[in-house]
């Protein structure tokens, strides 16, 4: 096994994995408490349009991608501040209409584009220097971003109304992480693909939530087991040739049924029942 | 009562709500420094709103609104931590990985501003509102752990670590039961007295607070009614308000039937 880290490729994947790992696994602790687990999902598919779109038209896939994840964030943010409709029904009409564009994209383009599918499925193994690159850079600033604002982030996904009562920036800040989360689903479409960006978002922050009382704890482990699940799915997909982001995202999902076993606060809940 | 001079909450004859919707009509108003007013009305009677307006959330349509030396007709008011709210009670999500600590220590942030991390001086102040409350033996529990009243207390010493002048209080008592009410309007009482906080408490619950308060403020979109309780709290006054939901016992109870809140 261990003359796989040998390659160029593979050093660079493991890299590219982590880095994605940790960035989504931070930002995703605030999805997770926030609850806008749901958006995000739609945000993804929406930047899958815009990478169909790139490819269709010839600009540039991610700043399409970029362009279409955060006209999405917004706008359901908008709704939401608003409450002119209810969330899930405007993400779910966003979501679905942004695949159906995705597809209408993909049926437009007089040939088969088989970079277009990497985007949907991701592969880490074929990430280029260029690639790695970019995504280091957009990673420093996304988690730079968190790490200036974690505080007021972390009480707007605890209390919005309460953080904007006490003077702080609530609104801002919430189109801050909206923000946030547009700009990780772009940098992560790449490794892990549009449809299995969120799993990379939700599933580690879920599984941390699992085992902590306190928010800083959480956010620690969080970024523990996504660096740990995108470096070990790497593994795993070079060792066995399977498809990485499938084994990245499996092997996260299969520590969160774990963590719900042992949870401390499932096993405090049952105590209490008895 | 208290008697200070200075007017640090000035309602001229403001007007607030949404074009078309009015939830609060013409109110007019001066609250000094120090003094513990009570809120009424019945549901829908723009107490809510009141808060919004107070907390610089909401500009008046007509009429102006002036909290402390500042003009809150822009909302460019920046005296927000200079209040303490306490929202009406939501429900706390059981799991949400958060300690009593780092509750109350938010209260900070909204001071201190972006970019600055809390220090010692913020965990003392947050020590301290948490002592003030008697809820500092649970620094390290977990929020969710706790019962609905001492999660209000928490939420009270989050205010307190805001170091405000006004301490707004939301239906505090909703949704405990009646020994923990007791406990918490006598809190605030006693924060009132000891730390010489101007309050404003609003409430469905007229006999908790009327033996408490200075003044009480009776709203139904128009202020009705303000002075002291005994003043207040007249047949004929409550029940222009309240209507034929008002009972008054032969003790000279006032006993309003709230069908939202009936334990």
């Amino acid at each position: 096994m261990f003359e796989l880290f040998a390659y160029d490729f593979m050093q660079r994947s493991l890299l590219a994995a982590a880095l994605v790992g940790a960035l989504c696994s931070t930002i995703g602790v605030f999805v997770v408490l926030r609850g806008l687990a749901f958006m995000g999902a739609g945000t993804a598919h929406a930047a899958f349009a815009g990478v169909a779109l790139g490819y269709l038209m010839g600009w540039p896939p991610l700043l399409m991608a970029l362009l279409f994840g955060l006209a999405t964030v917004w706008v359901t943010g908008w709704v939401e501040e608003k409450g002119r409709m209810k969330l899930d029904v405007s993400i779910g009409i966003l979501y679905t209409a942004t695949m159906a564009l995705a597809i209408l994209f993909i049926g437009l383009m007089k040939t088969y584009n088989a970079e277009v599918y990497g985007y949907l499925f991701g592969n880490v193994l074929a990430v280029t220097s260029e690639e790695l690159l970019t995504i280091a850079g957009l990673s420093i600033i996304v988690i730079g971003a968190i790490v200036l604002f974690s505080k007021e982030l972390y009480f707007i996904a605890f209390d919005q109304e309460m953080a904007e009562a006490s003077g702080v920036p609530a609104r801002r800040i919430f189109f801050l992480l909206l923000t946030l989360v547009a700009l990780t689903v772009v940098i992560s479409l790449k490794t892990v693909g549009g449809i299995l960006v969120f799993a990379m978002i939700l599933i580690p922050a879920s599984t941390a939530y699992q085992l902590t009382h306190s928010l800083s704890t959480l956010t620690w482990y969080s970024i523990l087991i996504g660096v740990f699940c995108s470096v070990g799915g790497v593994l795993i997909s070079s060792y066995w040739d399977v498809p990485s982001g499938p084994a990245i995202v499996l092997l996260a999902t299969l520590l969160f049924f774990v963590a719900i076993l042992l949870s401390p606060k499932r096993q405090r809940q049952s105590l209490a029942v008895n | 009562m208290a008697s200070h001079s200075s007017p640090i909450i000035h309602f001229d004859h403001a007007t607030f709500g949404f074009p078309g919707v009015i939830a609060l009509e013409d109110i007019s108003i001066e609250i000094q420094s120090g003094e513990f007013i009570g809120v009424i009305g019945p549901n829908g009677s723009g107490k809510t709103t009141l808060c919004r307006a107070v907390l610089g959330l909401m500009a008046p349509l007509k009429g102006h609104l002036r909290i402390f030396d500042c003009a809150c007709d822009e909302l460019r008011c920046h005296h927000k931590a200079m209040i303490g709210y306490l929202p009406q009670k939501g429900v706390v999500d059981r799991n949400f990985p958060v300690t009593v600590l780092e509750t109350v220590t938010m209260g900070r942030y909204g001071a201190l501003g972006l970019f600055k991390r809390p220090g010692r001086k913020d965990r003392e102040i947050a020590m301290e509102s948490l002592s003030h409350v008697g809820m500092d033996m649970h620094k390290d529990t977990a929020l969710g752990h706790l019962s609905g009243g001492q999660q209000q207390r928490v939420f009270i010493a989050r205010a307190l670590a805001q170091q405000p002048q006004v301490l707004l209080l939301d239906e505090p008592t909703t949704g405990l039961d009646i020994t923990t009410q007791h406990n918490v309007v006598e809190l605030v009482q006693h924060l009132h007295e000891e730390l010489g906080l101007t309050v404003l408490l609003i409430t469905h619950d007229i006999n908790m607070i009327r033996s408490r308060v200075d003044r009480l403020m009776l709203l139904k979109t128009r202020l009705y009614a303000a002075g002291p309780p005994a003043d207040v709290l007249k047949p004929d006054i409550l029940s222009q308000v309240y209507g034929k939901d008002l009972v008054i016992t032969d003790k000279d109870l006032v006993i309003v039937e709230d069908y939202h809140h009936h334990h």
